[in-house]
């Protein structure tokens, strides 16, 4: 029996769009699907993976097996796309926490795949290791404004098997739907349906209900990576959401126009999700792409320029390839956490994704480019989040919030403190955010000092179900023999 | 040796996002006529309860309520014109309020200094908004100038000596929010003559314009209304602001907080119409939400911020423009909160075609100015400029020849199209500065040197001498008179 007892959570709180507006007109957004099939059809993709090729050939497709290049029609790249599901359910440990991507709601994550921590006991940086991708997962599992986890550090102290772990200890401690972005290869991708399988129940709850879901980085200009890939078939296969997500760079990777790299990171993620189509008709798929700035100085990459604009253009692409979008977010070049640049950078991002409609996006919580990880960031861009939240919201105008009849009471010069009015509103009207929480003596408590003494309390006390004795037990024996085989693949 | 004042970069959204449904605006509309028409609003001021009577509106001299009838309102509303020109010692600073484009003021009336020798904290003074006048003239994000602090060396004409060292000091449109009272706007109808030269000038080109605040709930300051009677008489812009408290002084429901604002504002509108028919006005809704253990006015609560945008489409709803609220925070100094605060709102303001905005630079619920606060509010107001002005998607943009040059695995680095684009494209100059130590400078010791830089390097065109004296010789005169 569990010495310690389970804690309830707050509902997730998605994002509602209940402000209308399209920022790219239907012109530039067909103008940039036209790039994309130009691209396509013309200069082509390299997929370095024989099975994708083997795919790509039996479908008809141009393929060059030497340079692997693929070429694709326009008429090919629309046939594919014709199965792919507009709007699928991204299944949770707790079917309460399903996440059932729809028009008008925009899902969140954790940002993920960081590479140090800072440890909450020393304050020193120390390579991520296992243990905070389950203490995260618990933080993050008593969020509302976390829909869903990626792991957010890499589980370094578990090598090659890393992917495999942070599932486990990202499974061990949230009941939310959980999303790797590392999962790479086949081996990797056939032992992570099996794990999924036990959170699920059964192959068909899998596909039903899929308890995880990956993203698969594209590598830019133009191609894809072989691991990628291919672990992506297999779960495409299984029913298991596969995303890809491209990360041009203007500069390097990338024409220096915005809409050139946009192109191109629309290219290399269509042409992925084509392969799924082809190879598993009706996979769910989405498309993801978080553009970047070379340094002109430094050649360094950069999320945030001055005109990073461009947060919705990815989603509204997305949309007029009818795929679901994993809109990009967050991430801070700061290096250090709580600084004006911290807030500075991201402040906008909820807000953008959400008004141009993401049914999901990422991420919250790291800092560095995407890193470094300082536990209480989560709680910082946590109110960034619910600030971009309410900003969408439509304001509530009814007889009993306009309170004619209240004014009337209190008329000219007046005040309102001692209505019944006010007392039953007061607690409702002011939603307090990490800015305004105050200390016994009334004074406000440093925003970062707050965010840190929070990611405490909730590692004290937020406790979320364990799985199952058997379901723990299953999932450390198919770790133990991917490890093995991993190993043995490693030394072949 | 004068320095130049860059062109102003005002934003200018390529969206537009509706705030409020067809419905909602009638609805919030009606509320607003009601209260007007049946509670109405408390005016201590005998020159404008008499205005109110002689148009037909309810007036109770013993309690000082006038009721506005709803077609008064229409009648007196029907005035207002929804586009004008706020003019600028310079020509080209001048602000042609005409619905494309949004144009942010510093803040003001602050009552402290970081004093930018010493980084001690004191008093604000006269010296500081000359100080704050040559800062905001240098940065082009700046379209207008609030004199940022109170210029408190000067007690009985500060107003009068903050538009002397701001007239001073930058070439910019200057909006005041502290003349008050008959004799003080009458001075200062005076110092916009000097400098807009002569009446039709200064009724064109109006470089001068005043905010009042209205007293909530329902209530209007004498003062503030006698001397927005005499700018309006003057043709000189007057903007009215609400700041309802939801909880304390307005309903803690916020619909009810923006209907008791809205009434505030409108009824002040309908007088300066009833007055002076035509006179330029603008709307400013800036309610808080009360902070229930303290008591105290929280501007940057999770749902505050929406109800700035809220009022922006109320302005355009009652067919004014609109001075939204950006960049006000609660933080004490510059860092996460500020940053957070500052980022979070002004994106929808501008997307809602809010046509003004106040302000950078003061910390600490405005009352604190930090010479720095106001460069990195700058780098925030470009973020939002770049984002809210549309991607670029002409064939030089997609790039298409240059992608198939590359192809797949390449690199773009020596490209010509790179060459010639990298270059434009729009980086921070507060972050990613490199260290001489390594690694990056820390953002808000770069703003700090810029602004010191500013102030020891930037100098405006000057004011003629001759205008500079009539400034002396009309702020010696209101000295006298006022004491």
């Amino acid at each position: 029996m569990n010495a310690v007892a389970t804690s309830t959570r707050p509902q997730i709180e998605p994002l509602k769009r209940e402000l209308q507006l399209e920022f790219l007109t239907q012109g530039q957004l067909d103008q940039l699907q036209q790039a994309t099939l130009e691209i396509l059809e013309n200069v082509g993709v390299r997929f370095p993976s024989e099975k994708a090729l083997a795919v790509f050939a039996e479908h008809g497709v141009e393929v060059n097996w030497e340079t692997q290049v693929v070429k694709l029609r326009p008429d090919q790249v629309k046939q594919a796309l014709a199965s792919v599901p507009r709007y699928f359910t991204l299944g949770a440990r707790d079917p309460s926490f399903d996440l059932q991507l729809q028009k008008g709601l925009t899902f969140f994550t954790t940002d993920g795949c960081g590479v140090e921590t800072v440890d909450l006991g020393t304050g020193q940086k120390r390579p991520s290791r296992k243990e905070d991708v389950g203490m995260m997962a618990r933080i993050a599992d008593t969020l509302s404004a976390v829909a869903f986890y990626w792991p957010m550090v890499s589980a370094q102290d578990y090598g090659v098997s890393a992917p495999l772990h942070e599932m486990d200890a990202s499974w061990n401690n949230t009941i939310k739907h959980v999303q790797s972005e590392t999962i790479m290869g086949e081996i990797p991708a056939r032992y992570a349906v099996e794990m999924g399988i036990v959170l699920a129940g059964s192959r068909e709850e899998l596909r039903r209900r899929p308890p995880f879901s990956l993203v698969v980085c594209t590598i830019a200009p133009l191609v894809q990576d072989k691991e990628g890939i291919e672990g992506a078939l297999v779960l495409a296969k299984a029913g298991v959401p596969v995303g890809f997500l491209a990360m041009p760079t203007l500069g390097t990777t990338a024409p220096a126009t915005l809409a050139g790299a946009l192109a191109v990171g629309d290219a290399e993620i269509i042409s992925a999700c084509m392969l799924m189509q082809l190879a598993a008709p009706g996979a769910p798929v989405f498309h993801s792409m978080m553009q970047a700035w070379a340094d002109p100085r430094t050649g360094g990459y950069v999320s945030y320029p001055l005109d990073s604009c461009g947060r919705y253009a990815p989603v509204e692409m997305a949309h007029h390839w009818n795929i679901p979008s994993l809109g990009g977010a967050y991430g801070t070049d700061s290096k250090i956490t709580g600084t004006w640049q911290a807030a500075a950078e991201p402040a906008m991002d909820a807000f953008m994704v959400g008004l141009a409609g993401a049914e999901i996006a990422t991420g919250i919580g790291l800092a560095r480019t995407y890193t470094l990880l300082y536990p209480e960031q989560i709680i910082l861009d946590e109110d960034l989040y619910h600030r971009g939240r309410y900003l969408m919201r439509q304001m509530e105008i009814s007889p009993e919030t306009l309170a004619i009849d209240v004014i009337r009471a209190v008329g000219p010069g007046g005040h309102f403190l001692a209505q019944k009015h006010t007392r039953q509103h007061m607690r409702e009207s002011l939603k307090r955010g990490v800015t305004h929480q105050l200390n016994d003596l009334n004074e406000y408590i440093d925003p970062r000092e707050y965010a840190r003494q929070r990611v405490k309390w909730i590692l004290e006390n937020h406790h979320p179900e364990p799985l199952e004795l058997a379901q723990q037990q299953e999932l450390t024996r198919l770790l133990a023999a991917a490890e093995r085989e991993m190993e043995e693949n490693k030394e072949l | 040796m004068t320095s130049p004042t860059s062109p102003l970069q005002p934003i200018v959204p390529a969206y537009h996002v509706e705030i409020l449904n067809a419905g909602q605006r009638a609805d919030l509309k009606a509320a607003t006529l009601r209260i007007l028409d049946e509670v109405g609003v408390h005016c201590p001021s005998d020159e404008a309860r008499e205005i109110y009577a002689e148009h037909g509106c309810r007036v109770n001299q013993k309690t000082q309520i006038v009721q506005i009838p709803p077609e008064v309102v229409a009648e007196a509303m029907s005035h207002a014109p929804r586009f004008y020109t706020m003019g600028a010692r310079l020509p080209e600073f001048d602000l042609k309020l005409d619905g494309t484009a949004l144009y942010c003021a510093t803040d003001g009336c602050g009552i402290e200094t970081i004093d930018p020798v010493t980084r001690q904290r004191r008093k604000s003074t006269k010296e500081d908004v000359g100080l704050g006048a040559r800062l905001a003239d240098c940065l082009p994000e700046i379209g207008f100038y609030w004199p940022i602090v109170s210029a408190q060396d000067h007690p009985k004409s500060a107003p009068l000596h903050e538009l002397e060292a701001s007239y001073n000091n930058t070439v910019k449109h200057i909006q005041s929010e502290t003349v008050m009272g008959r004799q003080t706007a009458r001075y200062a109808v005076e110092m916009a003559n000097v400098i807009a030269g002569d009446e039709a000038s200064r009724r064109a080109r109006p470089p001068l314009s005043l905010l009042v605040c209205c007293i909530a709930p329902l209530a209007q300051d004498r003062e503030g209304m006698e001397s927005a009677l005499a700018f309006a008489e003057a043709g000189l812009p007057v903007g009215f602001m609400s700041m309802a408290n939801a909880g304390s002084t307005g309903p803690a429901t916020l619909g009810g907080t923006v209907v008791a604002g809205d009434a505030e504002i409108v009824s002040a509108m309908v007088l300066i119409q009833l007055a002076h028919p035509q006179a330029p006005t603008f709307y400013s809704l800036m309610p808080g939400i009360m902070q229930p253990r303290s008591g105290g006015f929280q501007t940057s609560a999770w749902e505050g911020t929406l109800l700035y945008a809220v009022g922006v489409d109320l302005a355009h709803n009652w067919g004014v423009p609109a001075l939204a609220g950006v960049f006000g925070t609660d933080a004490l100094t510059p860092g996460w909160e500020s940053a957070a605060d500052a980022a979070s709102s002004l994106l929808l303001l501008a997307m809602a075609g809010a046509e003004t905005g106040s302000g950078l630079g003061l910390l600490e619920s405005c009352r604190l100015f930090y010479p720095e606060a106001m460069i990195l509010d700058a780098d925030i107001y470009q973020r939002v400029r770049y984002e809210a002005a549309g991607l670029d998607t002409s064939p030089q943009a997609l790039a298409l020849e240059v992608i198939a040059d590359i192809g797949p695995r390449g690199n773009f680095l020596k490209h010509a199209h790179t060459r010639i684009h990298l270059r434009q494209r729009a980086f921070s100059s507060l972050t990613g500065q490199l260290a001489s130590t390594g690694g990056f400078r820390d953002p808000v010791e770069v703003a700090r040197q810029k602004a010191e830089w500013i102030l020891a390097n930037h100098h405006p065109e000057e004011l003629d001498s001759a205008r500079r004296a009539e400034l002396s010789k009309i702020i010696s005169a209101a000295d006298k008179e006022l004491d």
